[in-house]
């Protein structure tokens, strides 16, 4: 039997991006934040700096507008709210209104993969893609919360824009321990050392992919795993480096379109760079409008859950040796 | 309107009026039965509306979901699918025991917003707001291209319609002169976050309907002889203007510790309060009715 729970619970709730960005608020008096009526998590901010706060209602191309007209003028606007409407609805405004004149905007969402239960309107599924043909964007998914607020921060002083994928937020676990690794936009992050082979990841999905890794040390298998939470610019060197240190075997797990996210990016950086592989195995999402669901169940309905991702990495390390 | 003007309709009206009840009922069981938060609020405030279309107004048939005659329903606001899924249900589409049993589980083609390739017998796959207006003004034009006499109905909420596409779309339609389109507004003055004319100011809502050139016609969303007038005023649907019927609404009309609550925009019902719910809204009827 369930228990009752409301919205309003959702709506008090504390987050990493809403205590972050009311800290940011008190040190960079130009910081404002702007969502189109997905505003729970920004409470602490809309409260301490009303006349920073713009809540636009149901209306994402206007948010991004207005965010470009503020960033003009030397502010510094984040855009908050569910992924699937700011990467397509409003794409033409993220594009020709903040990335052509090159604007400091952040946009930070929610819902990127399958996760939140929606249905297909409310996946978004293609959004790195859509993200990192961007001339000037830089594109991060991220899915430690603590790493969040460090993005957050590091943002403030960049000057084009930057695109922040999370999957549900509350849900997500913490990866990392404080100053376990330094994080740094651009820089991939070693989650896992090993030998056999690399798993490269980003987001939600690092946990599962770091749980991989360690069923297989069982077998005895050292598998690396790469948080490659910046999509672009991509860590080129790490992956040059990773391929000829794990014997050339890459595995690619995300929650995201299995072709056009980090795997196509990963092998863009392969072909320009002329290393070969011994295999080369994608965990993502196939041609599909998803249906409804827990995350974990799509994820092994679509064949890159935990069981796929162990096998996949079997399968990388077994080729051709 | 007056309720003169519909006294040959009592009958109808107290049949509807006990179909919305039931439905309200089955939206709290299913509230209390599935885990996940369901979009109660907006469930319970679109509740009359989709009752009257689906049980007076949409001339649709069950059993011959593609006849090409039949009227045509967007529920734009994507996010009452359930309440929409029952209402159908109660009208013989599907089987509400489907619905109560597999409702957003893997597999299922019941989930939070409606998806027509999973579920034909919805018309559209909806969800994302203020998508709903332009397929229906498309769905309106092919009908007046072939020479159709069917209407298209789409149940629009009104914090969708700060969204730029609908009213791309209300201009539309007049340009076109599709008289076959009918849009109900639940105007339930919520947003997810905020009541609506605290963040957006939408007031004067029916001059800007009227602005576009649509017709407008304004009831009480929750008075069902108001709503059968509403529809027994459609203009034929050779007619060259558009119509918009604006429902006045309480978001989570029906149990009151719901209503014009913020925290019902969704949520789940544990047994006490499903209990607490289901107590509620017989006492609303009650009181309602005396």
């Amino acid at each position: 039997m369930p228990e009752t729970f409301t919205f309003g619970e959702i709506l008090s709730a504390r987050s990493v991006i809403g205590s972050t960005l009311a800290e940011l608020g008190a040190q960079y008096p130009e910081l404002w934040v702007l969502t189109p009526d997905i505003g729970a998590t920004l409470v602490e901010f809309r409260d301490t700096f009303p006349d920073r706060f713009l809540d636009v209602g149901l209306a994402e191309q206007v948010c991004v507008g207005i965010a470009s007209g503020l960033a003009y003028d030397g502010n510094i606007p984040v855009v908050s709210g569910m992924l699937p409407f700011l990467s397509m609805r409003a794409l033409e405004q993220v594009r020709s209104d903040v990335c052509y004149p090159n604007l400091p905007v952040k946009i930070i969402g929610t819902h990127g993969g399958l996760v939140g239960n929606g249905g297909s309107t409310h996946y978004a599924v293609e959004d790195l893609a859509l993200m990192c043909a961007l001339t000037n964007m830089t594109v991060t998914s991220i899915g430690d919360p603590l790493m969040v607020g460090e993005i957050l921060r590091q943002s403030m002083t960049m000057t084009g824009p930057l695109y922040i994928r999370l999957a549900v937020g509350k849900k997500d676990m913490v990866l990392y321990g404080p100053g376990e690794h330094k994080v740094r936009i651009g820089t991939g992050i070693v989650a896992r050392p090993g030998t056999d082979a690399t798993i490269f990841t980003h987001g939600t999905v690092v946990a599962q992919a770091l749980q991989a890794a360690n069923e297989l040390a069982k077998d005895g298998r050292a598998v690396r795993v790469i948080d490659m939470f910046t999509l672009k610019p991509i860590d080129e060197e790490l992956i040059v480096r990773c391929a000829l240190e794990t014997d050339g075997r890459f595995v690619v797990l995300e929650d995201h379109l299995a072709y056009g996210g980090l795997a196509s990016r990963i092998a863009d950086v392969l072909a320009d760079r002329g290393v070969r592989l011994n295999s080369f195995e994608r965990l993502g999402i196939p041609q599909v409008y998803a249906g409804f669901g827990e995350d974990e169940q799509l994820r092994d309905k679509y064949g890159y859950g935990l069981a796929a991702t162990i096998a996949a990495t079997r399968r990388a390390i077994a080729a051709g040796a | 309107m007056t309720d003169l003007a519909h006294d040959g309709k009592r009958d109808t009206v107290a049949r509807l009026e006990d179909v919305s009840f039931e439905l309200r009922h089955k939206l709290l069981e299913l509230c209390g039965t599935y885990e996940g938060a369901v979009h109660i609020g907006g469930d319970l405030s679109a509740a009359d509306i989709l009752t009257v279309l689906f049980h007076y107004g949409l001339h649709v048939d069950p059993a011959d979901i593609t006849n090409p005659a039949r009227d045509r329903f967007v529920l734009s606001k994507g996010h009452a699918a359930v309440c929409m899924y029952i209402a159908m249900a109660m009208r013989g589409f599907f089987s509400y025991e489907g619905i109560v049993q597999t409702y957003g589980l893997l597999d299922s083609a019941y989930g939070m917003h409606p998806c027509k390739v999973q579920l034909p017998g919805v018309e559209c796959s909806t969800g994302s707001l203020g998508h709903g207006l332009p397929i229906a003004v498309g769905m309106a034009l092919s009908a007046r291209g072939r020479g159709e006499t069917h209407r298209v109905v789409c149940l629009l909420g009104d914090g969708e319609t700060g969204e730029g596409s609908v009213w791309e779309a209300a201009m539309a339609a007049r340009s076109n002169e599709l008289g076959n389109l009918v849009a109900f507004v639940d105007r339930n003055r919520q947003l997810m976050t905020s009541f609506a004319e605290e963040r957006v100011a939408f007031e004067p809502y029916p001059d800007k309907w009227a602005a576009f050139g649509w017709d407008v016609i304004m009831v009480d969303g929750h008075d069902m002889s108001q709503l059968v007038g509403a529809v027994d005023a459609f203009p034929a649907t050779g007619s060259d203007r558009p119509t918009v019927v604006i429902c006045e609404t309480v978001k989570g009309k029906g149990v009151d510790f719901m209503e014009r609550n913020l925290a019902w925009h969704a949520g789940s019902l544990g047994a006490a309060d499903l209990e607490r719910a289901i107590a509620a809204l017989e006492s609303s009827r009650v009181r309602e009715s005396v």
